[in-house]
C-alpha cells in the first residue's frame, strides 16, 4: 500500500476530509482517541494481518509513526 | 487450549432479567459531548444500557431469572442438585453467594452450591462445569446463574469503561439426558495479562481502605479509585484479535463442523467493532451474528445467554439450533462451545421488579 493510500485510510478512520493529512500532523489534534486506537488496530489486522502492539501504538504521535509500525507494508517512496 | 467433549446433558431452558433503569446517549454526552457520544455508539454499537439501583445486586437479578425459569420448566425446587453462580460482583466476599441463593430460591439442602469468579468468559465456563457434572451417573439438574452488576464498580468519570457496561442476570437450566448430542468445549487462560482488566483493591492483595476508595486522576484524564474497574481497552482488543478467531476455528474443528454449519455465532457482546471484525475474519455472515449490545451493552458473563434469550429464543423454543458460543475477557480468560440447543424453554429478557416495589 502506498503512503498516500495509507493516509486516506487514517483520514477515513478519523472522519477527516480526504487529502487533509500529510503525515506529520499531531494525531491528538486530529481527533485521535481510544476509539481511534481500536479502530486502527482493526484496520491494521484487516488490511495487513498485523496485530499491532498497544504499547508501541501508544508511542505514536503522527500518522507517519503509525505507518512506521507497519514497516515495509507501507511504501516509503510515496511519502514525499 | 484445554479440549473437553461432553455427552449426556443438555440445556433445558434459559432466562434473563435486567434492571429497569436505562442510561444511554444523554449520560454519555455529559462525559464526552454530543459528537463524542455519537462516535462511541457508532463504534461500540451500544445505544443504551441497564443499570441496577444501589440496592439491587447481580444475585437479585439471577434469582429473578431462576425463579421464572424453574416455574416455566415445572422444575420442583427439591430436584435441583447443584447451583453454580458465575459473577465478579458477589453479594459478599464470604460466604459464596451461591449458598445464599440456594436458600433464597428455596432449593433443598441436597444441593451443591459454589461461585465461580470469571467475567466475560464465565458463561461458557459455567456451562462446561454444569454439563460435565450432569453427565450420566452424576447430577441430574443444575442451575447455572451468570450475572454481574458492574455499574457499582465503575467510575462515571472514566471514559474507558463508563459507557460500555450494563447490568444483567441470567439462569440456564442443565439436565442430564442420555440422548443429548455431544458438546465440544475449548478453554484457555493467559494470566500474564491480568492487569489489563482489573479491580485492584478490595480483596486480599490490596485491602479496601480509606486510601483505596479515593478517586484519583489517571491516564488520559480519566478518574477512578482503586476499588473501581480499570480496563486497558487496547490491550483487551489486541487479546481478542489474537485469541478469539483461533478459538472459534479450533472449536469448529474439534466438533467436526465447517464454518457454515452453525446457525448462529453467539459471541460475548464486547463491542460491535470488535465483533464485526472477528466475524469478517472468521467468515461469519452478519445474519449469523446476533447482537444484543444495542439494548443491554456489555453485560459481562450474562452477555451470551441474554443474547440467546433476546435474539434466538423464538427459534430455540421451536427447534434445535447449532450454536457456537465464545466468551473472552478478564483473566485473561477465554472459552468456546459448539453445541446443538433446543427445543428448549428460552424466555425473553424481562425487567426485574424488586419485591418491595412489587408489593407496593
Amino acid at each position: 500500500m502506498t503512503h498516500s493510500e495509507f493516509l486516506r485510510l487514517i483520514e477515513d478512520l478519523l472522519e477527516l476530509e480526504p487529502g487533509s493529512l500529510e503525515g506529520d500532523e499531531d494525531l491528538k489534534g486530529c481527533g485521535w482517541s481510544s476509539l481511534a486506537v481500536v479502530g486502527f488496530m482493526a484496520l491494521a489486522d484487516e488490511q495487513f494481518g498485523e496485530i499491532v502492539s498497544p504499547a508501541k501504538l501508544a508511542r505514536c504521535s503522527t500518522p507517519n509513526d503509525l505507518a512506521a509500525l507497519l514497516g515495509d507494508r507501507i511504501s516509503v517512496s510515496q511519502a514525499a | 487450549m484445554a479440549s473437553s467433549g461432553i455427552t449426556g446433558s443438555r440445556i433445558a431452558g434459559m432466562a434473563a432479567s435486567v434492571p429497569a433503569a436505562i442510561v444511554g446517549f444523554e449520560e454519555n454526552a455529559r462525559l464526552v459531548g454530543d459528537q463524542g457520544a455519537r462516535r462511541v455508539s457508532q463504534s461500540t454499537g451500544i445505544m443504551q444500557r441497564r443499570v441496577a439501583s444501589p440496592d439491587t445486586t447481580a444475585a437479585d437479578l439471577c434469582q429473578d431469572a431462576a425463579e421464572r425459569l424453574m416455574t416455566s420448566l415445572a422444575w420442583t425446587k427439591d430436584t435441583i442438585d447443584a447451583l453454580i453462580f458465575v459473577t465478579q460482583t458477589p453479594d459478599y466476599p464470604v460466604p459464596a453467594t451461591a449458598c445464599c441463593l440456594q436458600a433464597r430460591l428455596g432449593l433443598g439442602k441436597a444441593c451443591a452450591a459454589f461461585d465461580v469468579n470469571l467475567g466475560c468468559s464465565g458463561y461458557v465456563y459455567g456451562l462446561w462445569l454444569a454439563m460435565a457434572l450432569a453427565a450420566p451417573g452424576h447430577l441430574r439438574r443444575i442451575l447455572v446463574l451468570t450475572g454481574d452488576a458492574l455499574s457499582s464498580c465503575i467510575s462515571s468519570e472514566d471514559r474507558s469503561v463508563a459507557m460500555l457496561f450494563g447490568d444483567a442476570g441470567t439462569a440456564t437450566a442443565i439436565e442430564a439426558d442420555a440422548s443429548a448430542q455431544a458438546v465440544s468445549f475449548e478453554l484457555g487462560t493467559d494470566g500474564s495479562g491480568y492487569e489489563h482488566l482489573i479491580i485492584p483493591a478490595g480483596a486480599a492483595r490490596l485491602r479496601g481502605s480509606s486510601e483505596t476508595c479515593v478517586v484519583h486522576e489517571r491516564e488520559n484524564g480519566n478518574y477512578r479509585s482503586d476499588e473501581q474497574l480499570f480496563m486497558d481497552g487496547a490491550e483487551i482488543f489486541a487479546f481478542a484479535l489474537r485469541e478469539v478467531p483461533q478459538l472459534i476455528k479450533t472449536t469448529l474443528a474439534a466438533h467436526g463442523w465447517d464454518r457454515d454449519v452453525p446457525d448462529a455465532y453467539v459471541l460475548h457482546q464486547a463491542n460491535q467493532l470488535l465483533l464485526r471484525h472477528i466475524a469478517k475474519k472468521c467468515g461469519i455472515p452478519a445474519d449469523k451474528l446476533p447482537l444484543s449490545l444495542h439494548q443491554y451493552g456489555n453485560t459481562s458473563c450474562a452477555s451470551i445467554p441474554i443474547t440467546i434469550c433476546q435474539c434466538l429464543g423464538g427459534a430455540i423454543r421451536e427447534r434445535s439450533l447449532r450454536l457456537m458460543l465464545a466468551g473472552f475477557g478478564a483473566g485473561l480468560s477465554w472459552a468456546a462451545a459448539a453445541l446443538t440447543c433446543g427445543p428448549a424453554v428460552v424466555l425473553e429478557p424481562v425487567v426485574y421488579v424488586p419485591a418491595s416495589e412489587a408489593a407496593g
